[in-house]
């Protein structure tokens, strides 16, 4: 075909340059309500990324109940690990494992249906299906609001075996000829708790110096400490367009005038927004330290990931400059 | 940039494009008053093109300009620049606002979410200062605002090429201060027109807009805190450039209970073992899996039925001239500890295939667990011959397993070891007779189920049982989605963009059922309910669950736990650092 050498080398070059093709596409997550009728939940769920996916792990990797999603990704961050937090609202799961006897005992292929409040549901114990994905040798069904499930196998080999009543919460093996289940014991870990989001420095670090403009553009070093001047200090990142941020300014001109705490306010405004910002803070909270990113949005890098930041974020730093809490949307008033 | 020949367009209206590397960003207007128009319309007008341009390369090229334009647009949204922002607009801009507006309906969704549809009629008529204010006031309550999208998905143009109506699909997504998550999905219609060297806004009206809020997340990104944040080279780059699409795999590699993770990757391997504590540490080196890199799909299974599970990796293998290049595929025996040796040669596994996929499955029932390696092409060397049924793939193979002590490839003898593009497979019985049958999904072309014959033989049946889905396809699960029982069957394809609004501009000039065959191809997802009766029907597209852009891997799972499965899919084609795409 004439255009295969056109379409290698003009892809080839248009990644060299970093264009996209078909990205920034973000994962699909569908909520089955019924009937194999589904419900766009993808932006919503806190799964979707706009990441160049490949790969799927569904695993309940701290064994509490729910799938987890691992993804492997073709470039940046290239794995990705979405704790599921929907286990504990509300609705029973059972997690069975297999064991079959008269075949392969991995029992790879068999089809298992539960059974539960009015609905039915089967899965395959697969190895190897999506997209060059390898799904771990365990199966999780949920139950709903039902207290209890009756589960049935159709093995490789065709034997076909139910397992009777369970109870919703059961971790099961089911041994091919046994008919009975046999519990398996938990191995429940606590998965740990995401980085803050957007934010480079955690509780008990200190903020380094950091590189940027002032009000006038002129580009400074800003040593926090120094800003502290041996009283605890508050960093406050903020923007003009952001209406909690300018909402809450004048609790932070209050807290900043008493006298007992400083405030820093570094704005994420860009170059073109802060004449408006510099208006905004002279009415709000006249008087506090202002400073913004220096050109190219650089200079908080050692702080804060700006595309991830939600602000307004606070950071609540001793005299010191090691950040003692975080404050994530608007500083309550006192 | 060489101008693509009509062969080309075809091509590239399903797969590759980019008729224009040309920018049409960048510049502002210059010298622009900061003046609302003294006189609004009463409504906005945007009419079509009275003499649009026919020459599909040009005009592609016209619409990748302001495409690209536009999503640079979205960027300054994203970040909130509405000062920046004005310089997308022509100083005689007229539009309809995006807030405040009336709302239509709301609706109760799945997991405690709410959807508000808007009355687009109710916004005022504004000029570009105006209209940017609305905006601001639609994403400055947000804590962040994660994506602003405005994307083209349909454009004509005027035969001078100076202005042009364009069909925009719009998308924000944000959270809240509460930790919340919106989701706010429209189409507009907007007028374009060149001036100064560079594409402005003169007219915009919404079309529709919904938005959907979640106030509670369904799930947590814990990635770097897990251990697992591994940071990859951006695609593209040296190091970051070929086709090995790499897979995963979840095991217990040391019988501990917890699930550990491996993912072949470019340069070495990388092995996450579970931690008690939540984390994962890597420890492919330690425990003799690092090597080679560039596997592409991989799978834990006891290939010796010792008890423990080994770990089987694909590889991509080419010829060049007599020799080989690439890497065989391996096999890896685990000592029962979590260790492992390399066992490739001595189970007969060091052949050379363009392996993409892998499912494991006791195919003849012997008590050993068979292999089946999709084969793929090499499209660095050579393209699919055709782009409806490309047949010049690497071959598929079928490795029987002998008694865990070797391997032997019997995909030929069994009539399985076709050179369609093959991307993926997924086994279960289907037709629950007992056995093992096996669904293939292929790009370019038409998908195979290989009914298992309960003889050790397999008969072709996807016509039959009306599961061709012809296209492109990229991955495939199995599992009971209406629940009835039955395994239904979910097929994960490419869609594209580009592809339909090239396809539509072809609708006039191509026979019809070649127009209808090709729209398939960049139509997206599908799936095939069983029917009692034994064969399969298409689910509606209405149903939902299908739309998921170039997608690649699918998993079919009870996420929230109501005994209804749901879909989770990836996609995506290559993300680059820029927002221009194709």
């Amino acid at each position: 075909m004439g255009s295969a050498s056109y379409v290698t080398r003009h892809s080839t070059q248009m990644f060299e340059e970093g264009r996209s093709f078909s990205g920034n596409e973000r994962f699909k997550l569908f909520f089955g309500v019924g009937d194999a009728v589904f419900e766009d939940h993808s932006a919503l769920g806190g799964a979707d990324s706009n990441l160049d996916g490949r790969a799927i792990l569904a695993v309940d990797f701290d064994d509490d109940g729910d799938e987890d999603l691992f993804i492997h990704n073709i470039q940046r961050e290239r794995h990705l690990l979405f704790e599921n937090l929907l286990g504990g609202r509300g609705n029973g799961f059972l997690k069975l494992r297999l064991r079959a006897t008269a075949g392969q005992y991995e029992a790879i292929g068999a089809t298992v249906t539960v059974k539960a409040g009015g609905r039915s549901v089967a899965q395959v114990l697969s190895r190897g299906a999506g997209f060059a994905s390898c799904q771990a040798p365990e199966l999780v069904f949920g139950l709903g609001a039902a207290e209890s499930a009756t589960v049935s196998v159709a093995w490789p080999g065709g034997f076909r075996e139910d397992f009777g009543e369970v109870r919703a919460g059961a971790r099961l093996l089911l041994v091919e000829g046994v008919g009975k289940p046999e519990p398996f014991a938990a191995r429940t870990r606590s998965l740990p708790d995401p980085l803050p989001e957007g934010l480079a420095v955690r509780v008990g670090e200190r903020v380094p110096v950091l590189r940027l403009v002032d009000g006038d553009g002129v580009e400074t070093e800003v040593d926090v400490r120094a800003l502290a001047d041996g009283r605890p200090i508050l960093v406050n990142l903020w923007g003009r367009f952001c209406a909690p941020c300018i909402a809450e300014l004048p609790t932070l001109a209050r807290i900043h005038a008493d006298g007992e705490r400083r405030v820093l306010l570094l704005g994420t405004d860009a170059p073109s927004g802060r004449a408006a910002a510099a208006n905004v803070l002279a009415k709000r909270a006249p008087g506090i330290p202002a400073y913004y990113l220096r050109a190219g949005g650089e200079g908080l890098e050692p702080l804060v990931d700006l595309v991830r930041l939600p602000i307004p974020t606070t950071l609540v730093l001793d005299a010191e400059g090691v950040v003692r809490e975080i404050i994530r949307g608007p500083v309550e008033p006192e | 940039m060489p101008r693509s020949s009509r062969n080309a367009v075809l091509a590239l209206a399903l797969l590759a494009p980019a008729f224009a590397c040309g920018s049409g960003a960048g510049g502002s207007d210059a010298g622009a008053p900061e003046l609302e128009p003294s006189v609004l319309p009463d409504a906005i007008s945007i009419s079509d093109p009275a003499d649009p341009i026919r020459d599909i390369e040009l005009v592609e090229d016209l619409t990748e300009e302001v495409a690209d334009r536009l999503l640079d647009l979205g960027v300054e949204l994203q970040r909130r620049d509405f000062v920046k922002a004005r310089e997308w607009f022509a100083p005689d801009f007229a539009g309809t606002v995006v807030d405040p507006l009336v709302s239509t309906r709301e609706a109760a969704l799945h997991l405690g979410a709410n959807l508000t549809a808007f009355d687009v009629g109710s916004g005022a008529i504004a000029g570009r200062l105006g209209f940017l204010e609305s905006f601001e006031r639609l994403l400055g309550p947000y804590a962040r605002v994660e994506l602003a999208l405005w994307k083209v998905k349909g454009a004509e143009f005027e035969r001078d090429g100076r202005s042009g109506k364009i069909h925009l699909y719009l998308h924000v997504i944000a959270d809240t201060d509460a930790g919340g998550r919106e989701d706010l999905a429209g189409w507009a219609w907007a007028g374009v027109e060149k001036r100064k060297g560079n594409w402005f806004l003169v007219r915009f009206a919404l079309e529709s807009l919904e938005r959907t809020r979640l106030e509670r997340r369904a799930f947590r990104d814990i990635s770097a805190a897990a251990g697992v944040g591994h940071l990859g080279i951006r695609y593209g780059k040296p190091g970051n450039t070929s086709d090995a699409w790499n897979g995963a795999a979840a095991g217990d590699v040391d019988g501990d209970g917890l699930f550990d993770i491996f993912v072949p990757s470019g340069g070495r391997n990388l092995l996450y073992r579970a931690r008690a504590d939540g984390r994962f540490d890597e420890e492919a080196e330690a425990r003799g899996v690092a090597g080679p890199g560039g596997g592409t799909g991989t799978v834990f299974f006891d290939f010796d039925n010792d008890g423990d599970q080994d770990l089987f990796v694909a590889h991509r293998a080419w010829r060049v001239g007599d020799k080989w290049k690439g890497e065989t595929l391996h096999l890896y025996a685990n000592d029962g500890q979590g260790h492992f040796t390399d066992v490739t040669a001595a189970v007969g596994l060091d052949v050379h295939r363009y392996g993409m996929s892998v499912t494991a499955f006791d195919y003849d029932l012997d008590g050993f667990v068979d292999l089946f390696v999709t084969g793929y092409g090499r499209a660095a060397t050579e393209h699919n011959d055709a782009w409806l049924e490309a047949t010049n793939g690497a071959p598929n193979s079928l490795f029987r397993n002998l008694g865990g002590e070797r391997f032997e490839d019997v995909a030929g003898e069994l009539g399985m070891a076709g050179t369609k593009w093959t991307y993926a497979s997924a086994a279960a019985d289907y037709d629950a007779d007992g056995d093992l049958d096996l669904y293939v999904v292929n790009d370019y072309g038409s998908n195979e189920l290989w009914r298992n014959e309960g003889d050790g033989t397999f008969k072709e049946v996807a016509e039959q049982l009306g599961v061709v889905d012809q296209g492109q396809g990229m991955g495939a699960a199995w599992g009971d989605l209406d629940g009835d029982g039955r395994l239904d069957l979910y097929v994960a394809n490419m869609s594209s963009t580009a592809g339909n609004r090239i396809l539509e501009r072809l609708r006039e000039s191509l026979p019809a059922g070649d127009f209808e065959r090709l729209k398939k191809f960049a139509a997206g997802n599908s799936i095939f309910l069983a029917s009692p009766e034994g064969g399969f029907r298409r689910q509606e597209r209405a149903a939902g669950g299908v739309g998921a852009n170039w997608a690649w891997s699918v998993a079919l799972n009870d996420f929230d736990l109501d005994a209804c499965l749901d879909v989770f899919c990836v996609n995506g084609f290559v993300t680059g650092d820029l927002a221009h795409d194709t």
